[in-house]
C-alpha cells in the first residue's frame, strides 16, 4: 500500500496552505522548546556537586547583590568556626539586578582562595597569569561562548577593563556564566564598590550534615553586629535568587500549553479542510476497494507529516537561535542558560505528533466512515 | 445461476423529508459476458441499481448476488476487498485524483493487492495500452482531454482484472466523437476481455452498444426491444 506516497501528493495540492500550516507549527514549536530549554537551564543551575555543603552568607533583608554589603573580615571569623572548611569573601557586581536577558555578572574574590575553593578547570589560558595580574579575569565557558571572547582579549565594562587570562568550566554549572576577578580590583573599580566590603561569603562546611548548625551559628554570631547576616544553603539561595525566573517560567508554561493548542488548531483546520475538499475522491477510493482504515491512515498521515515537519523545523530554529546567540537569562546574579538536549528534542517531536494525532482524530474517523454513495454525490 | 441476480430488491432512501423508492421489488438476471444497458429517466433508480451491484449500497429488501456471492454476507473490510477484486466502476465524471499522473491513477487499485512493483508496472502498462494512452502515462489529469480522462478511468477500472464493469453514464460529459471512442472501448472490453458490463445511459447511441437493454421506470424494470449491436 503506497499511502505515504499518496499522503505526500495530497499535501502538494495546496502547497501554500500546507507550508503556512507547517511554519505555524514550527513557530509554536520554537516557543515550546524555548520554554522547555529555560526550564532545563534552571534545573541545571540548581545542580552541582558542592551545593549540599555550601552555604551563602548574605546581608539580612537584602535581595539584590548591589545592596548586600558585608564586612570582608566576617570571612576570617567564619573560617574559624567549628566544622567550616573554607570561607570565601565574594564581591558581586551585576549589569542588571532584575530578571533580564544578557546579564553580565562579575565576582571578585582573593585569587588564591578562589582557585583553591572553587572546582574550576581552566580549559584555556593560565591560572597562574590570573593569580599574578591584578586586572586579569577568568571567564566561564558559557560567558566566553556568548560574548565570543578568548584568552588574551580585553573586556571592557563601564570603567572596568579586564584582560582575560583564562576560560574555565566548573562542577557548578551556574558558575560558567560569570566573570571572576580579583576582589580588591572589583572593590575599587566597580560602581558602588568599597574596599573591605563584599556582597556575600561562600562557606564550605566539612560535613553536609553540619550545614544547618553552621548557618545558625553564623547568623547568631552577627545578629547584633552592624551588618546582620542571613545564611542559607546554596540551593535555597539559588531558589530565592531565581524566584523571578520561576515566575516567568510559570507564565511561560501557560504559553507552552497555548502553543500546543495552536498546533492542534492549525493542523486540525488544514486537515478538516483537506478532507472536506476531497469527499468525492474519498468515495471513489472506497468504491475502488479502499477500506475505512486506509482512509483514516491517509488523513492521519497528512496530519503527522505536517506536524512532524513543522516540529523538526521548529527544533532546528530553536537550536540555531540558542547556539548562535548563546541565550541566557539572569536574575540576582544567577545566570541561567537555555539548555537543549536530545531528550528535549524528542519530547518536542512527541508533542507535535500528539497534536497532529488529536487534530486528525475526528476527520480521520469521518473519512473512514464516509457513506460512499453520499460521498460520490458530493454531499 | 446467473452472474448477476437481483431477487425482489427494494431500495428506499430519504431525500430531505421525503421518502423515495427508486427500486421497488426489482428482479433481474445478467449472464456472464453480457453487455447490459439500463435506460430510464433521471431519478428512476439506475445509479442506485449500479451501486447495489458494486456493493457500495445495500437493499432494504431482497437479495443481490454477483459472481456467486450474496452481497448481504459482506460487510466492512470484506466488502471492500470483494469490491477491489470483482468490480470496476466507471463514473460519469472520470473522478481521477488530480495530483496523480495517469499512470499513478491507474495504479491505485493495485495498491490493495500484494504485488511486486514489476507486476504492477506490467498491469498498468497493459491497461493504459488497452485504452490507447500509454504515451500519456506521465500526464496529469489537467493535461488530458475529457475523453482521455475517461479512458484513464476505464483503465483504472480494468487494471485489477475484475469480472464486472459497472458504468454510470460514462459518455454523459463527452462530445460525440469522444463518446463514440469510449463506447467502442467498452465494447472491446466486453468482447475481447470477456468483462460483464452493466451500463446506465440516457444516450440511445451508447445504448446501441449493449447486448441487452432494459428500461427502469417508476421502480420497475421493463424490457426494451433488442436493436442491432453497434461495433
Amino acid at each position: 500500500m503506497r499511502l505515504a506516497f499518496l499522503t505526500r501528493k495530497n499535501l502538494g495540492r495546496r502547497p501554500v496552505r500546507t507550508w503556512v500550516t507547517i511554519l505555524g507549527v514550527a513557530s509554536a514549536m520554537l516557543l515550546l522548546i524555548l520554554v522547555g530549554s529555560l526550564s532545563a537551564g534552571l534545573d541545571r543551575a540548581m545542580s552541582g556537586s558542592e551545593a549540599a555543603r555550601t552555604l551563602i552568607v548574605y546581608r539580612q533583608n537584602r535581595y539584590c547583590p548591589q545592596t548586600s554589603n558585608l564586612p570582608e573580615w566576617y570571612a576570617d571569623r567564619i573560617a574559624k568556626m567549628d566544622g567550616v572548611a573554607s570561607a570565601l569573601p565574594v564581591k558581586v557586581f551585576l549589569s542588571n539586578c532584575r530578571a533580564s536577558l544578557d546579564v553580565v555578572a562579575f565576582q571578585g574574590a582573593p585569587a588564591a582562595a578562589l582557585l583553591e575553593t572553587r572546582n574550576f578547570d581552566v580549559i584555556s589560558g593560565d591560572a597562574d597569569a590570573f593569580r599574578t595580574r591584578r586586572n586579569s579575569a577568568l571567564i566561564g565557558k558559557a560567558f566566553a561562548d556568548r560574548r565570543h571572547l578568548a584568552v588574551g582579549d580585553r573586556f571592557r565594562f563601564g570603567t572596568m577593563n579586564f584582560e582575560i587570562a583564562g576560560v574555565f568550566t566548573s562542577s557548578e554549572p551556574v558558575e560558567e556564566g560569570v566573570v571572576v576577578t580579583h576582589l580588591d580590583f572589583l572593590q575599587r573599580s566597580s560602581p558602588g564598590g568599597k574596599p573591605g566590603v563584599v556582597t556575600q561569603i561562600e562557606v564550605k562546611v566539612r560535613n553536609a550534615a553540619d550545614a544547618e548548625r553552621v548557618a545558625r551559628e553564623i547568623d547568631d554570631t552577627f545578629r547584633s553586629a552592624e551588618a546582620p547576616t542571613d545564611t542559607r544553603p546554596k540551593v535555597a539561595f539559588l531558589e530565592g535568587a531565581t524566584r523571578d525566573l520561576r515566575e516567568i517560567l510559570r507564565f511561560a508554561n501557560w504559553l507552552a500549553a497555548a502553543c500546543f493548542v495552536v498546533m492542534l488548531v492549525l493542523v486540525g483546520n488544514t486537515v478538516v479542510m483537506s478532507v472536506q475538499e476531497r469527499t468525492r475522491e474519498l468515495g471513489v477510493l472506497r468504491t475502488v476497494g479502499f477500506e475505512g482504515r486506509h482512509l483514516a491512515t491517509l488523513v492521519l498521515g497528512e496530519a503527522w507529516t505536517i506536524a512532524g515537519i513543522g516540529g523538526l523545523l521548529g527544533l532546528a530554529a530553536t537550536w540555531t537561535v540558542i547556539r548562535l546567540t548563546h541565550l541566557t537569562i539572569g536574575s540576582e546574579g544567577v545566570i541561567v542558560e537555555f539548555v537543549t538536549s536530545p531528550e528535549l528534542a524528542a519530547k518536542g517531536i512527541a508533542v507535535a505528533l500528539l497534536a497532529g494525532t488529536l487534530a486528525a482524530l475526528v476527520p480521520a474517523l469521518r473519512a473512514s466512515r464516509v457513506p460512499v454513495v453520499a460521498a460520490l454525490r458530493g454531499t | 445461476m446467473a452472474f448477476i441476480e437481483l431477487d425482489h430488491v427494494t431500495r428506499t432512501y430519504k431525500k430531505g423529508d421525503v421518502e423515495v423508492t427508486p427500486l421497488r421489488d426489482v428482479s433481474l438476471s445478467v449472464e456472464s459476458g453480457e453487455f447490459f444497458v439500463l435506460l430510464g429517466p433521471s431519478g428512476s433508480g439506475k445509479t442506485t441499481l449500479l451501486n447495489l451491484l458494486a456493493n457500495i449500497d445495500a437493499p432494504d429488501a431482497g437479495r443481490v448476488s454477483v459472481a456467486g456471492t450474496d452481497l448481504a454476507t459482506l460487510y466492512g473490510a470484506s466488502s471492500a476487498r470483494w469490491r477491489a477484486a470483482h468490480v470496476g466502476y466507471v463514473f460519469q465524471q472520470a473522478n481521477l485524483v488530480p495530483v496523480l499522473t495517469a499512470y499513478e491513477n491507474v495504479e491505485i487499485p493495485l495498491w490493495l493487492f500484494p504485488m511486486t512493483k514489476e507486476e504492477r508496472h506490467r498491469r498498468v502498462s497493459l491497461a493504459l495500452e488497452a485504452v490507447g494512452l500509454l504515451d500519456r502515462s506521465d500526464h496529469l489529469p489537467k493535461q488530458l482531454s475529457g475523453g482521455q480522462e475517461q479512458r484513464v478511468a476505464i483503465a483504472r477500472a480494468i487494471v485489477a482484472d475484475p469480472p464486472l464493469l459497472v458504468a454510470d453514464e460514462p459518455t454523459g460529459n463527452l462530445d460525440h466523437e469522444s463518446a463514440e471512442g469510449i463506447m467502442v472501448l467498452l465494447k472491446r472490453m466486453n468482447a475481447e476481455l470477456g468483462k460483464t458490463i452493466v451500463m446506465v445511459t440516457h444516450d440511445p447511441r451508447a445504448a446501441g452498444f449493449g447486448t441487452r437493454r432494459m428500461r427502469l421506470d417508476k421502480g420497475a424494470l421493463i424490457a426494451e426491444p433488442t436493436v442491432g449491436v453497434a461495433s
